[in-house]
């Protein structure tokens, strides 16, 4: 099968599963007990005319499958309505600063844990069985295992509380003028430390493993034979044979587990009170704010959609064998 | 019976089914016992177990027992772990939790195996167009960041034990469906399912007699290691506090330490011990898990 095909292909899939996300929200938000609009129909307060103007301006009045029509309509014009509590439309609440606070969180820390993990990982690998391999499954298998918000609960504890060295919460200091943008980034670059290395240890783990069970298929692979009977000594064939076709398959597996590290990041937001996507979601629950909800629901999913498509695509561009 | 052939008696036929899987249990065993790691995991296991079964007479004091002591008072005799806002001795409370997290993380996974199991199964057998819709469906559920889709469920359910069941198997099962699916699709072409359909099985046999026993041990392995991953969620969960109130869990014990400024005030007796016991118990299922996966994949073994 050719680029086109696979691209094709890939695509209608992309289209079909976008269709079923849709789908699964709106019966989410609509179908089930605690409808966001109808909640507020049933104010007692309310009288009669009001709520059915109310209800024919919400839509409400129409039969579910034309509900569902404008449903993907609004959907396709960004029309999430409006937050409950933030009393703006959803999507200005999710397209700002918060987006900004959880993409430069979650970017350093993916970033820095695919880093460390892979280079921890060729490392067990080539020496496999020996004490530094057994020491780095032992010490990623131990933050695997451990919940995020422990995790950060023990960093706040031991440097925030016990040594004064970073701050509680927040992702600026409160009620501090900053001078210029530098003073600013510093201030936030402070704040970011802990929750960026809490986030950061909690991925290292899968990250290490993946690279480590990879770089040990590809090094039992016929062409790094070649390599060492060619005589190359091993920094050249872990570095220029082994760990290229190694880091392939690392392009889609960091992908799918973009769902995972956004669930991660919720929790380590709403630890470290760091404004983000994450901390939104979790006061969006308490604060019942529905519209909110749904609209956060669908943005991080279709991210995560999307995300993995482009990752399916560049693992097809670089690798031809996966265009089966 | 009309028929010549006399039936075998049910007990003999009991009785052999019972002497085969008692020599496939003993063969398991032995190969579980040389695997260190998975000793070790059972090991702990064991001790939860144990705990959880036994917690009204391990903890110290009930559950709901209050002003005991002073709230917040650090470890001492008398209260290993201390006490919480309450006054309520916390090492029970961390005893009584261990049956929480063991129930909620069992469960969970059972239900998330089967339903990704059964979809699994069919999905695979079938093929055409089944197949496809059964798959981007997967896909849908795979790419909702789990904890966002659990929230808005636990939002809208509630909060109580069987929800949070619920909410769990829900957003897991799709990563055992794609397992189960792609062994079934290579199980389907062996000779012996073709040997089936020759002789007249129809699908439902085929899958359930034939196919099932097959994948068993695959979705047995996926489960154990779905159990770390749905203590993890019910922790998770708990400390956002969408978990159920009326039953202590260790990620319970967590949402009221931070609710209540354990963190600022440095009550670190407060913090730890519940963290520890859910790294050790997921520790433990993750040490299992591997252990019956080296023993079921014979490739992995040599590593």
């Amino acid at each position: 099968m050719g680029m086109k095909e696979y691209l094709i292909r890939r695509s209608v899939q992309l289209v079909v599963t976008f269709f079923i996300l849709v789908t699964i929200s709106f019966f989410l938000f609509r179908i089930m007990p605690g409808d966001p609009t109808a909640m507020l129909l049933l104010n007692p307060q309310l009288d009669p005319e009001t709520r059915i103007m109310l209800k024919r301006k919400l839509g409400l009045d129409l039969p579910w499958h034309i509900q569902y029509f404008v449903f993907i309509k609004n959907l396709f014009s960004g029309e999430f309505g409006v937050s409950f509590y933030h009393g703006k439309p959803v999507i200005e609440v999710i397209l700002g600063v918060r987006l900004l606070n959880t993409f430069t969180l979650v970017g350093s820390s993916t970033i820095l844990a695919i880093i460390i993990g892979m280079i921890l990982g060729c490392i067990a690998a080539w020496r496999r069985g020996k004490v530094v391999d057994l020491g780095s499954i032992l010490f990623s298998l131990l933050f695997y295992s451990m919940p995020v918000f422990w995790l950060g609960m023990l960093l706040l504890l031991i440097f925030a509380v016990r040594m004064r060295m970073f701050p509680v919460s927040g992702t600026v200091t409160a009620g501090v003028y900053h001078a210029n943008f530098f003073e600013y980034l510093k201030d936030y670059l402070w704040h970011m430390t802990l929750p960026a290395t809490c986030l950061t240890l909690i991925q290292i783990g899968s990250n290490f493993l993946i690279m480590r069970n990879t770089l040990l298929d590809v090094l039992s692979e016929d062409y790094i034979v070649t390599a060492m009977a060619k005589g190359l000594n091993d920094r050249q064939i872990l570095f220029k044979h082994a760990m290229r076709n190694a880091m392939l398959p690392m392009v889609t597996i960091i992908a799918l587990q973009l769902a995972f590290i956004i669930s991660g990041a919720t929790l380590t937001e709403t630890v470290f009170s760091w404004a983000g996507l994450g901390k939104l979601i979790a006061d969006a629950v308490f604060e019942r704010d529905y519209p909110l909800l749904q609209g956060i629901f669908i943005v991080t999913s279709i991210l995560v959609l999307v995300a993995n498509f482009l990752a399916d695509i560049i693992y097809a561009y670089l690798d031809p064998r996966i265009r089966y | 019976m009309t028929t010549s052939v006399k039936p075998m008696p049910t007990l003999i036929k009991y009785r052999r089914t019972f002497y085969a899987w008692r020599r496939k249990v003993k063969g398991f065993w032995l190969l579980y016992r040389s695997n260190k790691f998975g000793m070790i995991g059972l090991a702990i296991l064991l001790i939860f177990i144990f705990i959880s079964l036994f917690a009204p007479i391990i903890a110290p004091y009930g559950e709901w027992e209050y002003a005991i002591a002073p709230p917040f008072s650090p470890p001492s005799p008398e209260h290993l772990f201390g006490t919480d806002e309450l006054g309520r001795d916390l090492f029970s409370l961390v005893v009584y939790g261990t049956r929480i997290s063991l129930l909620i993380g069992f469960f969970a996974a059972l239900l998330s195996a089967f339903m990704g199991g059964f979809i699994g199964i069919f999905s695979g057998y079938y093929g055409g167009i089944i197949d496809d819709i059964l798959m981007r469906i997967t896909d849908a559920f795979l790419v909702i960041p789990s904890i966002v889709l659990m929230i808005v469920l636990a939002a809208m359910l509630g909060t109580s034990i069987n929800n949070i069941i619920i909410v769990i198997a829900i957003t897991t099962w799709p990563g055992t469906a794609r397992l189960v699916r792609s062994q079934v699709l290579s199980l389907k072409e062996r000779p012996f399912i073709e040997f089936a359909k020759a002789v007249g099985a129809g699908d439902a046999r085929i899958m359930f007699s034939h196919i099932f026993p097959n994948v068993l041990p695959l979705i047995f392995a996926n489960m154990i290691l779905g159990i770390s991953g749905a203590i993890l969620s019910e922790a998770g969960l708990s400390f956002l506090g969408l978990g159920d109130p009326h039953h202590t869990s260790w990620g319970l014990i967590l949402h009221y330490a931070s609710g209540h400024g354990a963190i600022a005030g440095g009550l670190w007796w407060y913090v730890v011990p519940p963290g520890i016991c859910i790294l050790l118990l997921v520790l433990a299922f993750i040490f299992i898990g591997y252990a019956m996966d080296e023993i079921l994949n014979p490739k992995l073994r040599k590593r």
